[in-house]
C-alpha cells in the first residue's frame, strides 16, 4: 500500500473514530455519518465475503467444472451406460443439494411458493440439532458434572500446600454447587437449613457475577484503549496530525452549534413574546 | 452539596477516563506487571512468536471473516524476525464459514474441506503439512477469539476428538471458560489484555511496553473510587 493511501487511511480511521465517540457528548451529524457508513460498510464487505469465500468456491466453481465437463463429452447415445457414466464423472453433481436447500430459503421473499423454503430450514434444523446435541450434552453436561464433583483427596500424594489447596478448592466448588443449586431447587420451603445454604449460595453467586462485571469492565476499557492507542498514532506527523485536526475541527462545530441553537430559541422566544 | 456528586455529568466521567486512558499511551508510567497485548490479536501475536521460537510448525485457520486481515498483518511480521518460510514452515488457509462441520472434518481428514491454502497451492504440497491429515498428527490447538467460538472448539475438536486444546480470549468471556480449564477440556486459557501481558512475561519476549497496562490499571483505579465515594456518599446522606 503507498504511503498516500496509509494517510487517507489514517485520516479516515481517524475521523470514523472521534465521530462514533463524540455521541458521548451529544448526538450530532458527523455520528450519524459514521454510524450509517458502518452499518452500510459492514453489509457490503459481509456480501463480498459471501460472495468470494462460499458462492464462487463452493458454488459457482464447482458448477463450471461440470459444465465443462459435460462440454467435452464426445458420445450421444443415451441408451448407453458410458454416456451416463461420462455425464456423472464430469463433475461435483452433490453441489446441486445444498445449493438448492440454499436457495429454497429466498422464497421466503415470495409468499406463494414461501413454503419451498421449509425443506431449507428443515435441513438447518436437523443438521444443526444433530450435531450440536450429542456434543453439547457430553461437552457442557457430563464433563461439567464430572468436574465438580472430582475426589477431595488424589490417592498416592504426599500432604504438601499444592494437596492441601486441591483438596481445598475440589471442597469449595462442590460446596458452592450444592449450594447455588439448593438457591434454585423451589421444590422445598426455603426455610431453616435449606435458608442457610441457599443464603450462601447467593454469596457464591455474587462472587461470579464480581468478577464477571470485573472482567467485563477490563474487556470494554481495553477495547477502549485500542481505539486510544490508534488515535495517538494517527495524532502524529507522519498522518499530518489527523487525531487532533478532526478533534478540533469537531469541537469548533459543537461551539457554533451551541451558539446557532442559543441564538434560535432566543429569536423563537422574542417572536412568542411579541 | 454531596449529593450533587451523585447527580454528575456523565460526561465528565467520560472526559476523565479518556485522560486516564490516554495519559499512560503519551507516556507511560510504568506501573507493575510485565509486558502487555492489547487484545487478543496481541495474544495470537505472542503465542506464534512462542511457536517460531520453539521450531514448531504451525497451521493458521479462521471462521471469522474478518480474522484474515488480523492475520494477515500478524504474518507479514512474525515469521521474518524467526527467518520462517511460508509453506516450509507455516501456512494459512482460507476463511471457511460453518466451523462445526469443519472442525469435525478436521477429526477424520483435514483435505476434505481444505483442498487449497490461502494462495491457492494444495496443501498436500506444501512441506509443513508432511505427515498432517487429522488433528491426532498435531500437538494441539490454540483457539484465539473475541467470540464464543472456542465453544465450537472444545465441543467438536478438543473433546470429540481428544485433541489437546489451548484458548485465548476477552477479559469479558474468561470466567465463562474458567470451569473448562478446570475440567482440563482446556490445557491454558488467556484472558484479555492480562492474559496476553502475563504470557508476554513469561516467554520473555518483549511486547509493546507497559502503556496497556498502565491505562487500564489507572482505569479500574478510577471506578473502584468513584463507586467508594458514591457509596460513601449514599450512607453519609441517608444515615448521618
Amino acid at each position: 500500500m503507498s504511503e498516500t493511501w496509509l494517510i487517507i487511511g489514517g485520516w479516515v480511521a481517524a475521523g470514523l473514530t472521534i465521530f462514533i465517540f463524540s455521541f458521548l457528548y451529544k448526538d450530532n451529524p458527523f455520528f450519524k455519518i459514521a454510524e450509517h457508513l458502518y452499518l452500510g460498510a459492514g453489509m457490503g464487505w459481509w456480501f463480498q465475503v459471501m460472495f468470494y469465500n462460499i458462492w464462487k468456491p463452493k458454488v459457482w466453481e464447482p458448477v463450471k467444472i461440470l459444465v465443462n465437463g459435460l462440454q467435452i463429452i464426445q458420445s450421444y447415445h443415451i441408451w448407453k451406460p458410458e454416456f451416463w457414466k461420462a455425464v456423472w464423472t464430469a463433475g461435483d453433481w452433490t453441489i446441486f443439494i445444498p445449493t438448492l436447500l440454499g436457495l429454497s430459503l429466498i422464497t421466503q421473499f415470495f409468499q406463494k411458493i414461501s413454503w419451498v423454503s421449509r425443506y431449507g430450514f428443515t435441513f438447518i434444523m436437523g443438521y444443526g440439532a444433530g450435531l450440536v446435541i450429542p456434543v453439547s450434552v457430553s461437552t457442557d453436561f457430563m464433563t461439567q458434572i464430572l468436574g465438580t464433583i472430582k475426589p477431595l483427596f488424589k490417592v498416592g500424594t504426599e500432604m504438601s500446600w499444592a494437596s492441601f489447596f486441591y483438596t481445598f478448592n475440589t471442597f469449595l466448588i462442590a460446596f458452592g454447587l450444592v449450594c447455588v443449586l439448593i438457591y434454585f431447587f423451589f421444590s422445598a420451603e426455603q426455610k431453616g437449613l435449606v435458608k442457610k445454604a441457599s443464603n450462601i449460595g447467593i454469596y457464591f453467586l455474587m462472587l461470579y457475577f464480581g468478577a464477571a462485571f470485573g472482567n467485563t469492565v477490563m474487556g470494554r476499557f481495553s477495547l477502549l484503549y485500542g481505539r486510544f492507542d490508534d488515535l495517538y498514532k494517527y495524532s502524529s506527523v507522519k498522518y499530518f496530525y489527523a487525531a487532533q485536526i478532526i478533534a478540533a475541527a469537531l469541537a469548533v462545530y459543537f461551539i457554533l452549534n451551541h451558539f446557532i441553537s442559543a441564538k434560535k430559541s432566543r429569536a423563537a422566544q422574542d417572536n412568542s413574546g411579541s | 452539596m454531596l449529593e450533587k456528586f451523585l447527580k454528575i455529568d456523565r460526561r465528565i466521567i467520560f472526559l476523565l477516563l479518556t485522560l486516564v486512558l490516554f495519559i499512560p499511551i503519551v507516556k507511560p508510567l510504568n506501573l507493575p506487571i510485565g509486558a502487555v497485548s492489547v487484545d487478543t490479536k496481541k495474544q495470537a501475536t505472542a503465542i506464534v512468536r512462542h511457536c517460531f521460537k520453539k521450531d514448531l510448525r504451525v497451521g493458521v485457520i479462521t471462521f471469522i471473516a474478518g480474522a484474515t486481515g488480523l492475520i494477515e498483518e500478524i504474518f507479514e511480521k512474525v515469521p521474518q524476525e524467526y527467518r520462517k518460510e511460508y509453506g516450509k514452515d507455516y501456512v494459512i488457509f482460507p476463511y471457511q464459514a460453518d466451523y462445526s462441520a469443519v472442525l469435525t472434518q478436521m477429526g477424520f481428514d483435514l483435505y476434505q474441506i481444505y483442498d487449497k491454502d490461502k494462495f491457492g497451492t494444495h496443501p498436500k504440497n506444501l512441506p509443513v503439512m508432511q505427515g498432517i491429515k487429522s488433528y491426532k498428527d498435531m500437538g494441539m490447538g490454540i483457539c484465539i477469539t473475541g467470540t464464543a467460538l472456542l465453544d465450537g472448539w472444545v465441543a467438536f475438536a478438543g473433546d470429540k476428538f481428544k485433541f489437546p486444546l489451548g484458548g485465548g480470549v476477552t477479559a469479558v468471556s474468561q470466567p465463562g471458560y474458567g470451569p473448562y480449564l478446570q475440567t482440563g477440556q482446556l490445557v491454558g486459557l488467556l484472558g484479555g489484555m492480562k492474559g496476553g501481558a502475563e504470557y508476554e512475561s513469561l516467554l520473555g519476549i518483549p511486547g509493546k511496553g507497559t502503556s496497556g497496562i498502565d491505562a487500564l490499571n489507572l482505569g479500574h483505579f478510577m471506578v473502584v473510587i468513584l463507586i467508594l465515594i458514591s457509596n460513601i456518599i449514599i450512607i453519609v446522606t441517608r444515615y448521618f
